[in-house]
């Protein structure tokens, strides 16, 4: 199994015959269909075309179960702010009373919609997260010639994630060894004592910055001067080339946007009014 | 033979601090040696190493004085990076040295630095990794190996660049004594194998003493004792004072000697005693 950024691919997943630009290219416009498309039936219809792809991919379906709580929550969150905390709207349509609070048809639709707007978003992102490497995303920024300097303060960010978290838990070890240990505690006891944790964590995150900065200083690595105007070859990229199938998919991607584009806007496809789904819901509330 | 480095009269104050890190060192390291650097903690080892490697003055703030020169030239003379191409450093601390997301990135990083051709690099990337037992690891994360191989990632990543000097700080500090061994294996492999000048901060004499041409001895920021590594375990009483525990072998044949029951040199590592008690068993 090759360990991606948010779980594990089969070694021998289809996905790896794909360029990891043709992956980012596939995570930054789907991103944006949800944006263009009203009508929760056609964002229901992407995300079924993602579980499709992640399963086509190999990616391990059962880590799929962790996003239902946050589904649910996130869906509770959406249609509480959009009803209960929604206000008084003398111009909606109003569906019924419950102690107090006034539920309208066009409430309950709008949450519903964006619901299913923002979903489709954050399958796309782990469809892409969970097929992709570290190394794929830096790979991907390189091929479309990011700077390098941004491409590597991105890794280091990914990097010093982890880094930061093992800091952390050899600082609350070494608390708990010492008699220090919060756990079983109350909420606020937690928080005040928090700074503990923070003050080492905060001295350790320093030391590791002088460290980073002499490795780079070792490794020949300098921001200003003459050796920042050294042409750098990208080695990385040669273990990657871009071929037809890729050339393909990235036509095809940016295709489908200019048509869901065309369509939204030339024609008023995709909007609430030719949803079949809201009409339905129409009728059944 | 050619001094690759030439210190004169340096000391080194951090700023903050009342007292030197490193005072009056005058030093001459021939191309080629190999050269082992001991002393307690606080010695001024690691102020050394980062003085002839440019960090010191370059990334921290302090007072210098007298001269450090690589390669006849002073190394604040030299433009950022370019030191580096004659100096490689492997620090104590491996973790803190990766710089990439995986082990082969993390080995043509400082190849690509220096600007270097993509099949210069290839060639490279295959030599290094012949040398350490890379392979294997090339597509795996520099995090999520283990200690051993942590460090040997981080000296094969600063030999790809084939410095003239290599410097490493305690190395070993943080590993197993195998994964110690497999380190030093590679170092022996250097020795044996290429022309570089080697400068090893470290504790564990057993492994540095049979590949040492020359030994260093740091005290309160003062080089006390620079000898040929035969010469430097002879002043055993001197080495004892100074806080330096040798390895068992040169140690008991020194208590041989004090207690009168031995008269020749000491030896320094085991096949040397063993040839030292033969010669004796003859006689």
């Amino acid at each position: 199994m090759n360990k991606t950024l948010l779980g594990y691919v089969p070694e021998h997943s289809p996905i790896y015959v794909i360029h990891p630009f043709v992956k980012l290219f596939f995570m930054l416009i789907v991103s944006l269909f949800p944006i263009l498309i009203y009508a929760p039936e056609w964002n229901a219809f992407i995300m079924f075309v993602i579980i499709l792809l992640m399963w086509f991919s190999r990616v391990n379906m059962k880590t799929l179960k962790i996003y239902i709580p946050v589904a649910i929550s996130m869906g509770s969150i959406i249609l509480l702010s959009y009803t209960v905390l929604g206000g008084t709207h003398p111009e909606y349509e109003l569906l019924g009373r419950f102690i107090g609070i006034k539920f309208y048809w066009e409430r309950i639709r709008d949450a519903i919609v964006v619901y299913f707007r923002i979903l489709p978003m954050i399958f796309t992102m782990v469809f892409f997260l969970s097929t992709s490497r570290e190394r794929d995303v830096i790979v991907a920024m390189r091929f479309i010639k990011v700077p390098f300097v941004v491409t590597y303060v991105f890794a280091m960010s990914l990097r010093s994630a982890g880094l930061v978290l093992e800091d952390f838990f050899i600082i609350r070890q070494a608390e708990q060894a010492r008699g220090f240990d919060s756990t079983g505690k109350p909420l606020w006891y937690k928080i005040r004592k928090y700074i503990m944790y923070m003050i080492p964590l905060f001295a350790l995150s320093l030391r590791r910055a002088e460290e980073f900065t002499n490795a780079l200083v070792a490794r020949g690595y300098a921001f200003t001067g003459e050796a920042a105007k050294v042409k750098r070859p990208d080695y990385v990229l040669t273990h990657y080339s871009y071929k037809v199938l890729d050339t393909t998919l990235t036509v095809a991607i940016a295709l489908i946007f200019v048509t869901i584009l065309v369509l939204r806007f030339g024609f008023g496809y995709f909007t609430l009014d030719t949803s079949v789904f809201i009409a339905w819901l129409s009728q059944v509330l | 033979m050619s001094s690759i480095i030439e210190i004169t009269d340096f000391s080194w104050r951090y700023i903050n601090s009342e007292v030197h890190a490193v005072q009056n060192i005058n030093l001459k390291i021939e191309e080629g040696k190999f050269v082992g650097v001991i002393g307690q903690n606080g010695a001024g080892k690691t102020s050394l190493a980062y003085a002839m490697d440019g960090l010191i003055p370059g990334q921290y703030h302090g007072i210098k004085k007298g001269l450090v020169k690589v390669d006849g030239i002073e190394v604040e003379a030299y433009h950022k990076g370019v030191l580096q191409k004659i100096v490689g450093m492997v620090f104590s601390d491996p973790e803190a040295q990766f710089t990439a997301m995986t082990v082969e990135d993390e080995l043509v990083f400082g190849m690509e630095n220096l600007g270097m051709s993509i099949p210069e690099i290839k060639e490279r990337l295959d030599w290094v990794c012949d040398l350490t037992d890379m392979t294997p690891l090339l597509a795996k994360p520099p995090y999520e190996i283990s200690g051993g191989q942590k460090q040997r990632v981080a000296l094969a990543a600063v030999l790809a660049m084939t410095p003239r000097v290599l410097i490493l700080d305690e190395p070993t500090s943080m590993l197993d004594p195998f994964s110690r061994k497999r380190v030093f294996d590679v170092l022996g492999k250097l020795k044996r194998e290429q022309k570089m000048t080697v400068i090893v901060i470290e504790h564990s004499l057993e492994n540095l003493i049979p590949l040492a041409d020359e030994m260093i001895l740091m005290s309160e920021g003062k080089l006390v004792l620079h000898e040929e590594t035969h010469t430097f375990f002879q002043e055993m009483d001197f080495l004892l004072a100074n806080g330096v525990y040798p390895p068992e072998t040169p140690l008991f044949f020194h208590y041989l000697k004090k207690k009168g029951h031995y008269n020749g040199p000491i030896p320094v590592t085991n096949e040397e005693a063993l040839a030292q008690l033969k010669c004796k068993g003859r006689n």
